[in-house]
């Protein structure tokens, strides 16, 4: 049984990688766009494109305006004062994000009243970096109105990693801050173990199924099914290849990641490689049992993006799932993705941690176990 | 193969695509339950605003201070405290084993600090694993810091009111920052391009694998024809999905729509059309479906979904990544719908996303066309 496997296995191998274009987009693209992702993605706000007209006399607001371009993260652009309010053209044109009003009388004034409000105009229909802006504006306006007081005390952008000695203190209570495994918070530590998730999992998915329902789609199946080989072994001989260009493609990832992003690697790597085993079988079974429903290759690629769309949502790479409502959370509960998403940030950010390794590398192996049987069953009677 | 262009020909084959879609009504679920199915999905589970945060409190001090600081942190409402514990040793355990998100640290004399006014410095732990919820979360804490001192400074000595600049933003467009209305247009974005992708990246790689396409060539039909007639079923298809999509957005999450119609269906087609034509593109190049599938998930559905501007902004790309995703058909798409249902544009306000759709779209309808015809030699 075991040569006949091997031959099968061979065979699928050859077929799979038969086009040397196959073998690019298979191997390098998943390279090339984690490095383009990784490069490209970020999650601070930069270019904020801004309009401030303080007076002349006004000099908190003008220091805030040029703290502000100091940080080069704001960018002055030219603007006007509406009698009514603010340039809401320049705004759609999206050739505006910010713009700062001083209270009547000037911010100075205002502030040495005990009422020091200054209000910020923000582009808000792409929240995410609107909610960005009004942060990193209230860092530097915080940071202006401290070197006033002659105390930089106020929690600028940096302190979040410092410590502060507690003499110099003024205030009651200090929360020293500190964020762990990734001070400086760069975007790649973060998006790369998701990247990694999302393409190992798009890639041994789409192809399990696709070839199996290529078989059925050009008639070869019944070929298959007539074939002195029992069902094990179609179904060995369909997954295995897959399950092998998964397990390349990880180091392929990996090394893209560590070497060239300096994402750390700071746990095992047995470890990974036993969670990636045991993600890649339940993924080659879940691609194994979309192509049983699907009639032909479209069909097997559309249901796997309806199986894919959902569970990377729900993953918690890119969203966490304790946001979402309950039932999205009990979905949750049963989804790979998630697990494996959550072991390899655990693994190389975290150092891996033998309670969160074991529980959820258990996790995978039980829903491995369920799709492999389910597979293997319907796959039996599908046959049948 | 001789002859002009004749549309009566493309439209005849539109015909026959026709059939096929409604022949295998898998498709037709895909293109117009799917879409809405997502929109709803994706509409719920997104909440921009991150509250019910997992956090660990040491309390070394165990005194009623330490008690208001941490109840500080549960009034807040962002905050869910999962462990109480008075040892102080291992604090960042609960990160490592993702039990929790944040460790508080109150050290012991942290109340005697506080009122013999050298000042009481509690130790905050953030988990930066996970830096798209870090950086709000330290937010809150900033917040929660400062309604501290506030009640502090009241209990521990009447003073003069703290001078500050307070900073109050209004956001333009989304004065109340809901989420799906930032989540939901750019969905569509999303969803279409993959739908647009998903549906015709096979359709020409199918005709080859099954031998159909030589049938097709031997008809007169020209290869423009043959292309624009596969194109035309799936826009149509493409146009109902974004209406579902529209009806979805603005009935479940009361999305406004305040731009011009005119301009969000002229860029809808345009999107349409070009993401269409790169999906015939990959299938003509293709020629094997399991290639077309590849390269069209590493063309459509990946750059679609992280270099569109759908989550990850582009202004705050580097220039050059910013002028790299200008080649994406979806970053110029994103811009019309956020613009189209947020910003109350009209047609002139949006005539560059028009022009880069309609170049781009030229680009891959030409290069389809030409690939194709250079295989049929």
């Amino acid at each position: 049984m075991f040569e006949l496997l091997r031959a099968f296995v061979k065979k699928e191998m050859i077929q799979a990688l038969r086009d040397p274009r196959m073998k690019f987009f298979l191997f390098v693209t998943p390279m090339i766009q984690l490095a383009i992702f990784g490069m490209a993605l970020n999650s601070d706000v930069k270019n904020v494109k801004f309009y401030a007209k303080p007076m002349i006399n006004d000099q908190l607001f003008r220091d805030i305006k040029r703290d502000a371009i100091a940080s080069t993260w704001f960018v002055p652009v030219e603007g006007s004062e509406k009698p009514g309010g603010e340039d809401i053209e320049k705004f759609r044109s999206g050739a505006l994000d910010l713009q700062l009003y001083a209270p009547e009388g000037g911010l100075t004034r205002a502030y040495e009243k005990g009422e020091g409000e200054l209000e910020a105009v923000i582009d808000g229909a792409d929240l995410v970096r609107g909610r960005g802006i009004n942060g990193y504006l209230n860092n530097i306006v915080n940071e202006a109105v401290g070197a006033r007081k002659g105390k930089a005390e106020s929690m600028d952008f940096e302190s979040v990693a410092q410590t502060k000695p507690a003499e110099t203190q003024k205030q009651p209570i200090y929360f020293a801050a500190r964020t762990l495994y990734n001070p400086e918070l760069q975007t790649s530590y973060n998006l790369v173990p998701g990247v990694i998730c999302m393409l190992m999992c798009i890639i041994t998915i789409m192809m399990t199924s696709m070839s199996i329902a290529k078989e059925k789609e050009i008639g070869t199946f019944e070929t298959l099914i007539s074939a002195p080989v029992s069902v094990k072994e179609i179904l060995l001989g369909k997954t295995i290849p897959y399950f092998i260009i998964g397990c390349i493609n990880l180091p392929l990832v990996f090394f893209v990641a560590v070497a060239g992003f300096d994402v750390p690697m700071r746990g095992s790597y047995i470890w990974l490689a036993v969670a990636t085993a045991f993600f890649l079988i339940t993924t080659v079974a879940i691609g194994t049992m979309l192509s049983i429903i699907a009639k032909n290759q479209q069909q097997a690629m559309m249901g796997s993006f309806i199986f894919l769309m959902p569970a990377i949502l729900l993953s918690g790479i890119m969203f966490p799932i304790e946001n979402m409502p309950w039932p999205l959370q009990v979905i949750a509960f049963f989804n790979p993705l998630k697990y494996y998403a959550t072991l390899l940030r655990n693994i190389m950010l975290k150092g891996g941690d033998f309670y969160v390794l074991a529980t959820r590398t258990g996790a995978l192996i039980m829903i491995s176990i369920v799709c492999v049987t389910t597979a293997f069953k319907k796959f039996r009677l599908h046959l049948g | 193969m001789t002859g002009n262009f004749k549309f009566r020909r493309a439209i005849a084959i539109a015909r026959k695509e026709v059939m096929h879609i409604m022949r295998d009504p898998f498709t037709m679920i895909v293109a117009l339950v799917i879409p809405v199915f997502l929109t709803v999905m994706f509409g719920f589970a997104i909440d921009l605003d991150i509250h019910d945060v997992r956090m660990a409190v040491f309390d070394a001090d165990i005194s009623q201070s330490s008690r208001i600081v941490y109840e500080k942190f549960i009034d807040s409402k962002y905050f869910v405290i999962n462990k109480v514990a008075p040892l102080v040793a291992r604090a960042d355990r609960p990160l490592t084993t993702e039990k929790s998100k944040l460790s508080l640290i109150i050290p012991h004399k942290f109340e005697e600090d506080l009122y013999n006014g050298r000042g009481a410095v509690a130790q905050v732990l953030l988990d930066g694993s996970d830096n798209t919820t870090v950086n709000l979360v330290a937010g809150y804490v900033a917040g929660i810091e400062t309604a501290l001192n506030q009640q502090f400074y009241e209990s521990l000595a009447p003073q003069p009111p703290v001078k500050l600049v307070k900073v109050t933003p209004r956001f333009l467009f989304n004065p109340e920052q809901k989420s799906p209305w930032f989540i939901v247009p750019g969905l569509s974005v999303v969803i279409l391009a993959i739908l647009s992708i998903l549906l015709t990246s096979l359709t020409i790689a199918r005709e080859w694998e099954t031998g159909s396409m030589e049938l097709l060539l031997s008809t007169p039909a020209r290869p423009a024809e043959i292309i624009l007639g596969k194109l035309l079923p799936y826009i149509a298809l493409g146009l109902i999905a974004l209406a579902f999509i529209y009806v979805a957005a603005r009935l479940v999450f009361g999305v406004p729509f305040t731009g011009s119609y005119l301009a969000f269906i002229t860029g809808s087609l345009l999107f349409i059309g070009t993401y269409l034509s790169m999906g015939l593109f990959i299938s003509v190049v293709a020629k094997n479906q399991q290639l077309a599938m590849q390269m069209s998930l590493m063309a459509g559905y990946m750059p679609s979904m992280l270099l569109s501007g759908f989550i990850f902004s582009i202004p705050n790309m580097d220039t050059i990544w910013q002028w790299f995703t200008a080649l994406l058909p979806a970053r110029w798409y994103m811009t019309i719908c956020r613009a189209c249902y947020l910003k109350g544009a009209s047609f002139g306000d949006l005539i560059v996303p028009f022009a880069a759709l309609i170049i781009l779209g030229l680009i891959f309808f030409t290069a389809a066309t030409k690939k194709f015809k250079g295989t049929l030699e």
